[in-house]
């Protein structure tokens, strides 16, 4: 699978010889552009529109954060996979009530079931979760009656703060406590460790998009508006709770990230470059973790799974097979 | 696949070898490139090298292995370039 690259130096990022170079006052380094599918673009970096015309080309996206880590946004080239079809079958779910619905019913499903086994891990391991499990089962048991998106928005929503209770139990470090969740800005440490962990998978989960037919304008959990992508809020709620929590997790376990890898501004904090850099490189890691397919039978990461996760709405949206989301094992 | 490239080329050439092997694979040091590779991109690397090479003088050599599982890589002395997909 083609590599993401992940920019936290300054520097510039150039095209010479058809391929990509990346130069800055430590390295010169070239990166072998057949093999790349994304750029992260977190550092100060300079670039012209010869380069954007080579990734254009190569069809690779380059996403961009700002000074603060927030996502900002992407260079999304050309659409190479154009489809008229495959929008109105989007648009056609969308905009008919009941088949929306299903759809969204389907997407927190596989979202709450994924939360119960980060949870479950947990407590196998002697933390005491049992209530915590036992409230998202009935969290779970509600999205079926409920009629209305708002009404399902709402179901998550508890159950996800329910969830996030549960964090302080598995983390079990005071500098790390949950509080509640605050975003733009995060005002503790482990509301920014979420924004950040989120944005990356936003944005990865963008990218898969960008490589099947989908339209990433339309979503069906979250709706649609005039200013942002929303297919991947929707496809990301499955992956966040394995990926990004998982790697919060292993990071705080091991005190690889600490109080000390924080600094606050302007009302909210905000974590230090290298803390950003261990974030993302354990997050490509899980990413690139490979799991073996029940069905394929054969070993798939994690990234592709995002994929094949698009793959299935798209089959679901031809209506060949109902979709049913990912749901981790362990 | 994973792929070492090792070549021994003309001076003449040793630059469009390079420039050409670099788009696909990661220098590591002179006359030697490394890297994950998809089936068609091999190909079309050994193509395009084809071309630019001449073949009565010049060498180039494919390693390739499925997995780099059961490899080892050490390295002696100065880190010339290499791989690393955090910058």
């Amino acid at each position: 699978m083609k590599k993401v690259i992940y920019i936290f130096s300054d520097g510039e990022l150039k095209r010479q010889d058809n391929t990509l170079k990346f130069h800055c006052e430590e390295t010169n380094r070239f990166l072998p552009v057949e093999d790349i599918s994304d750029i992260f673009v977190f550092g100060e970096v300079s670039f012209n529109k010869k380069l954007l015309e080579l990734l254009s080309q190569k069809e690779i996206l380059l996403h961009y954060f700002n000074y603060h880590g927030y996502y900002m946004g992407t260079f999304y080239p050309r659409e190479h996979l154009n489809s008229g079809y495959m929008i109105l079958k989007q648009a056609e779910f969308y905009q008919d009530k009941l088949k929306r619905l299903e759809l969204a019913k389907a997407i927190i499903t596989g979202a709450l079931k994924n939360i119960r086994q980060v949870l479950k891990y947990y407590d196998n391991r002697g933390k005491e979760l049992k209530s915590f499990l036992e409230r998202i089962e009935e969290y779970e048991a509600q999205i079926d009656s409920c009629r209305e998106i708002t009404e399902l928005m709402a179901v998550e929503g508890n159950a996800r703060e329910c969830y996030y209770q549960a964090f302080d139990i598995i983390i079990d470090n005071k500098d790390f406590v949950f509080e509640q969740r605050s975003r733009r800005p995060p005002k503790n440490h482990l509301n920014s460790l979420l924004s950040f962990g989120n944005s990356i998978i936003y944005t990865m989960v963008l990218s898969e998009i960008y490589k099947t037919h989908l339209d990433p304008r339309i979503g069906f959990l979250h709706s649609t508006n005039f200013r942002s992508f929303t297919l991947n809020l929707d496809i990301a709620e499955i992956f966040k709770p394995i990926l990004v929590d998982r790697a919060i997790f292993t990071l705080l376990g091991k005190k690889m990230i600490t109080k000390k890898d924080f600094e606050k501004n302007m009302e909210g904090i905000v974590l230090k470059d290298g803390a950003k850099r261990l974030f993302a490189e354990e997050i490509d890691g899980k990413l690139k973790t490979t799991i073996k397919h029940r069905e394929l039978g054969r070993e798939v990461s994690y990234r592709r799974l995002i994929r094949m996760e698009l793959y299935k709405l798209e089959k679901h949206l031809m209506g060949e097979r109902e979709y049913k989301p990912f749901v981790a094992r362990w | 696949m994973f792929v070492i490239l090792v070549y021994d080329v003309n001076v003449k050439r040793v630059n469009k070898v390079l420039k050409k092997a670099r788009k696909y694979l990661n220098w590591v040091q002179n006359s030697v490139l490394e890297g994950e590779i998809s089936d068609a991109n091999y190909k079309k690397l050994k193509m395009e090298l084809q071309k630019v090479i001449n073949e009565e003088e010049d060498s180039c050599l494919f390693y390739t292995f499925r997995t780099t599982r059961y490899t080892n890589r050490e390295s002696m002395g100065v880190k010339k370039g290499g791989e690393g997909v955090f910058i």
